[in-house]
């Protein structure tokens, strides 16, 4: 049995405005498939599974077509949709115990349908509906408890087990996980699984995102009723398209994700619709995002362009207006004018020596836009080489640039200030990347100055402030007078991030920005950073040679070993199941599972090898000759012969 | 400036005294004619008499006030070298700067120019130039400034090198600072105890050069100069004159080389407050 929706549209008329809940939203469901529906709350999935029902409220009105099987369901005829309803189509509502009534027991209340809606006497009702119940885990004396007196997971068993009472051939589950623990949810899995088993077809609306890969085949994203992307589920957590789907990912407090908990800059509720003039012809129909402190004036979104584009870390001009369609990318549908999350900076085998030192040796770097990338290395092997080539800063011995799809090289040539206002700096030891000759004024308002903005000293001045109470640093005149020797390191640090902030950038780039601070003042450094690369939308890149720190704070993560990145890729995966032997040892070493002294990496390598070989225990023949080849293996890249297949 | 510079100053003895000298030489040297009790080529005086009340300094073999004489003197030595360091100062730190920071070709020619200047003994130039050519003092003065700006510019060059690769600076040339804009800003203020090293030591060198110059007898011998009256009041050693004609203009050389070495040291201690600890000793 397959359900279909086609353009569906759902507005809730609440006198001038409307609120539009559902905007042409169209999903194809396939027998023995699951559909995960995510979004945040506000984003009109569960009218999506009520107007599946029929069961909106009066005030909505809905457009496009349902249809089961390739049959058009017609809403407006109730004697066939109370058959289709449990019969063909059941829905386990969310808010578990409300749903039941608090004066019969449960097992009444499960054996009601079939009583009801498939003609079954009353003791043959009561049953089959205690063999559904049993099979879900409900012994006798609970079945014929009350529902305030079973527990939240008994209460969610009893809800499916109505549900599946008689059998339907979609079922459509409205948050079921809510409030569940873990082990009570791989009941839930279960009937899923089940479910799917026996060819019926199941839509799953969660905001539980693990839930959704472990038990669903697609997931869709649903933003302000609009489809944001739709893509299989193992890609959720790894590698979503679309800036949204990766923002939401990002908030969730999945196991397998190590990264502190980041969430989507900026709010939204909900949207509205309204018309201004009532006449066909010059109705003007324009839509709000209602969001805290939101009037109606500030709040107008044009009638076209993305809805996500001022929550968006990679929103153009354009984004604003120009209307954006469902496309196919791989096997992705997604909803960007930009085509899916862009690359903000793209090196393509670059490669950088020091007279007879190689510092870099051809290496890859992509830095998606609203990601944090962390390169992690042991001392010399070239990280600060290859974030200062990302910045611009070194010109490469070889290789491309590409920031933001134009050739960097080009950029600098051209115009270096306007690449420069693109990208920040925040340097290793502060104390030494603010002249001390500057005040703290002058040292924040330099890149302004650099750039000729704000000529005016007032308007410099306002700015600066701007700036310092965005990284939480006093802004009376005596911390603005004062000199860099006159702070500590961690106000001195925030200084330098202001600078590297001042002019906007899109991409920030972080050399050992917390090595020369003590751990309390470190973290607040650094949970202050994450807070402004959530807020401020930038893509960064995080230099460190601490493991443990990028594990906590990158998306993305690559290992640095001589000069060159040996495997990068999500940081959980590359944490928890490392691929190259190396990676394996830093960890190891970090976590002091590795004892063994190596005669530490000098650049004794020979040329053409593996630079990894005479330290490294898989090490074969070929290691020796051949320096090996980027492979793409389990959502990564890694420069391995034998790369590790098996997890610890 | 970081600190509070007059309290910093005035607590430095170095400072304290070079301060009041160069006070004393600044009114001699500005208000020198007006203060002179009589015009120094006025010959009209009794010859070699001892000091009076009315000649504090008494009178020389020509008759005239050995006082007013000097007072004329110190403001020529000065002038001269005021202007010989200052210019000399001046094309250093230019020619310092362009070397180091373009470096390249540029840094190349520059600098074998420098090596050529230094191997040349600028007294040997300056007596040929002022025997042969009779040039006046001003001309000499910069003459000595273009044969003296190597030494500083070699300085200024070496440290251009070293704080190129400084991370303020490098921080400043990501964020899109020009050449322009960083010399400004970034290497010229951090330079500032090169300048008055290099000001003081040229300064010196040219007072001392015109007392040397004016002592050989090669500038015209109408103009009064310090050592021109050493020469003079030498070939009376043997009259009891040393103390009222030969010693002041001697003194007045010394101190003069010692204000402009006190004020050095001590702007310099004072003015960068990471060489505050060490400075003292170290060019004392």
């Amino acid at each position: 049995m397959s359900l279909s929706m086609d353009k569906l549209s759902v507005l809730y008329h609440d006198g001038l405005h409307s609120i539009q809940a559902l905007d042409e939203v169209s999903i194809e469901l396939k027998p023995g498939a699951c559909l995960a529906l995510i979004g945040e709350s506000g984003s009109g999935k569960t009218t999506l599974g009520h107007a599946c029902l029929g069961l909106l409220p009066q005030n909505a009105s809905v457009e496009g077509r349902i249809s089961l099987n390739g049959q058009q369901i017609d809403y407006s005829d109730e004697t066939s949709l109370n058959q289709l309803r449990w019969n063909r189509l059941a829905m386990v509502f969310q808010n578990g115990a409300a749903n039941f009534n608090p004066v019969y027991r449960i097992i009444n209340q499960v054996a009601e349908p079939l009583i009801q809606r498939a003609d079954i006497g009353q003791a043959e009702a009561m049953l089959i509906a205690a063999q559904a119940l049993s099979e879900l885990g409900l012994n006798h004396d609970e079945c014929n408890r009350f529902p305030h007196q079973l527990s939240g997971g008994q209460i969610q068993r009893a809800l499916l087990a109505m549900a599946l009472i008689l059998d339907p051939e979609v079922l459509i589950l409205d948050e079921p996980t809510s409030g569940l623990d873990a082990v009570t949810k791989t009941i839930v899995a279960d009937v899923i699984q089940k479910a799917r088993s026996g060819n019926k077809t199941v839509l799953l609306i969660t905001h539980d995102l693990e839930f959704a890969v472990h038990n669903s085949d697609t997931i869709t994203m649903l933003y302000l009723g609009q489809i944001m992307e739709t893509l299989p589920a193992e890609d959720l957590l790894t590698s979503p398209l679309h800036p949204f789907t990766l923002a939401l990912s990002r908030s969730y407090p999945a196991m397998s994700t190590a990264r502190d908990l980041g969430g989507i800059r900026g709010d939204a509720f909900y949207r509205t619709v309204h018309q201004h003039g009532r006449q066909e012809g010059e109705a003007y129909r324009h839509s709000h995002i209602q969001s805290p402190g939101s009037g109606h004036e500030s709040s107008h979104a044009p009638p076209t362009g993305c809805l996500f584009q001022n929550r968006c870390t990679q929103a153009l001009d354009r984004c604003r207006t120009e209307p954006v369609a469902l496309e196919l990318i791989g096997d992705h549908q997604v909803r960007c004018l930009r085509h899916g999350i862009v690359s903000i900076l793209d090196l393509k085998q670059v490669e950088k020596s020091y007279g007879d030192v190689v510092a870099l040796r051809p290496t890859d770097l992509t830095i998606k836009a609203g990601e944090v990338f962390s390169i992690v290395g042991e001392t010399g092997s070239g990280k600060t080489t290859l974030a200062m080539t990302a910045a611009g800063a070194f010109k490469p011995d070889n290789g491309t640039r590409v920031f933001d799809g134009h050739d960097m090289d080009e950029w600098i040539r051209r115009d270096y200030k306007s690449l420069a206002r693109q990208i920040g700096v925040i340097y290793q030891s502060p104390a030494e990347s603010i002249s001390h000759r500057f005040t703290v004024l002058e040292a924040v308002a330099e890149p302004l100055k650099i750039h000729g903005l704000c000529r005016n000293s007032e308007e410099r001045l306002e700015r600066v402030i701007r700036v310092l109470a965005h990284v939480h640093l006093s802004t009376d005149k005596a911390f603005l007078g004062r000199y860099p020797h006159e702070l500590n390191m961690g106000a001195l640090q925030r200084v330098s991030m202001a600078r590297a902030l001042i002019l906007n950038p899109s991409l920030l780039i972080a050399d050992e920005p917390t090595s020369s601070l003590d751990p309390s003042v470190q973290a607040k450094v650094l949970k202050l950073l994450l807070d402004l690369q959530i807020e401020l939308g930038l893509s960064m890149l995080f230099v460190t040679h601490d493991i443990g720190l990028a594990r906590k704070i990158s998306d993305r993560l690559g290992v640095m070993l001589q000069g060159r990145l040996i495997e990068f890729g999500p940081a959980s995966l590359v944490i928890d199941k490392p691929l190259h032997p190396y990676t394996r040892l830093l960890i190891d070493s970090v976590s002091g599972l590795s004892r063994k002294s190596f005669n530490s990496g000098s650049s004794r390598v020979e040329p053409g090898g593996c630079p990894f070989e005479h330290r490294c225990t898989r090490a074969k023949d070929v290691c020796k000759k051949k320096n090996p080849q980027m492979l793409e293996r389990d959502h990564r890249s890694v420069a391995c012969h034998f790369p590790w297949d098996r997890p610890r | 400036m970081h600190i509070n510079l007059k309290n910093e100053l005035l607590q430095d003895h170095w400072f304290v005294v070079g301060f009041g000298l160069a006070v004393l030489f600044a009114t001699v040297t500005l208000l020198g004619p007006p203060l002179a009790p009589f015009d120094p080529w006025d010959m009209s005086f009794a010859p070699i008499s001892p000091p009076t009340a009315q000649h504090f300094l008494g009178v020389n073999d020509g008759g005239q006030d050995i006082f007013s004489e000097l007072l004329y003197a110190v403001r020529n030595t000065v002038a001269f070298g005021l202007v010989s360091g200052l210019v000399a100062l001046t094309l250093g730190v230019i020619i310092g700067l362009i070397s180091g920071w373009f470096g390249g070709f540029v840094d190349t020619v520059l600098m074998r120019l420098a090596d050529v200047l230094l191997a040349i003994p600028a007294i040997m130039i300056l007596i040929l130039t002022a025997a042969l050519l009779r040039p006046s003092p001003v001309v000499l003065a910069l003459i000595l400034a273009g044969l003296m700006w190597p030494t500083i510019s070699k300085a200024i060059r070496a440290q251009t090198l070293s704080l190129r690769e400084s991370l303020h600076i490098r921080a400043a040339e990501q964020i899109g600072g020009g050449n322009w804009y960083i010399i400004r800003r970034h290497l010229m203020p951090e330079m500032f105890p090169l300048y008055l090293i290099g000001f003081a030591a040229k300064a010196r060198m040219a007072m001392f050069m015109e007392a040397s110059l004016a002592f050989l007898g090669l500038f015209d011998p109408s103009r009064k100069s310090l050592g021109m009256m050493i020469s003079y009041a030498l070939k009376y050693y043997y009259m009891d004159i040393w103390w009222n004609w030969l010693l002041p203009p001697i003194g007045c050389l010394s101190l003069l080389i010692m204000t402009v070495t006190f004020l050095a040291i001590s702007l310099e201690k004072v003015l960068d407050p990471r060489l505050k600890q060490t400075m003292g000793e170290r060019t004392a």
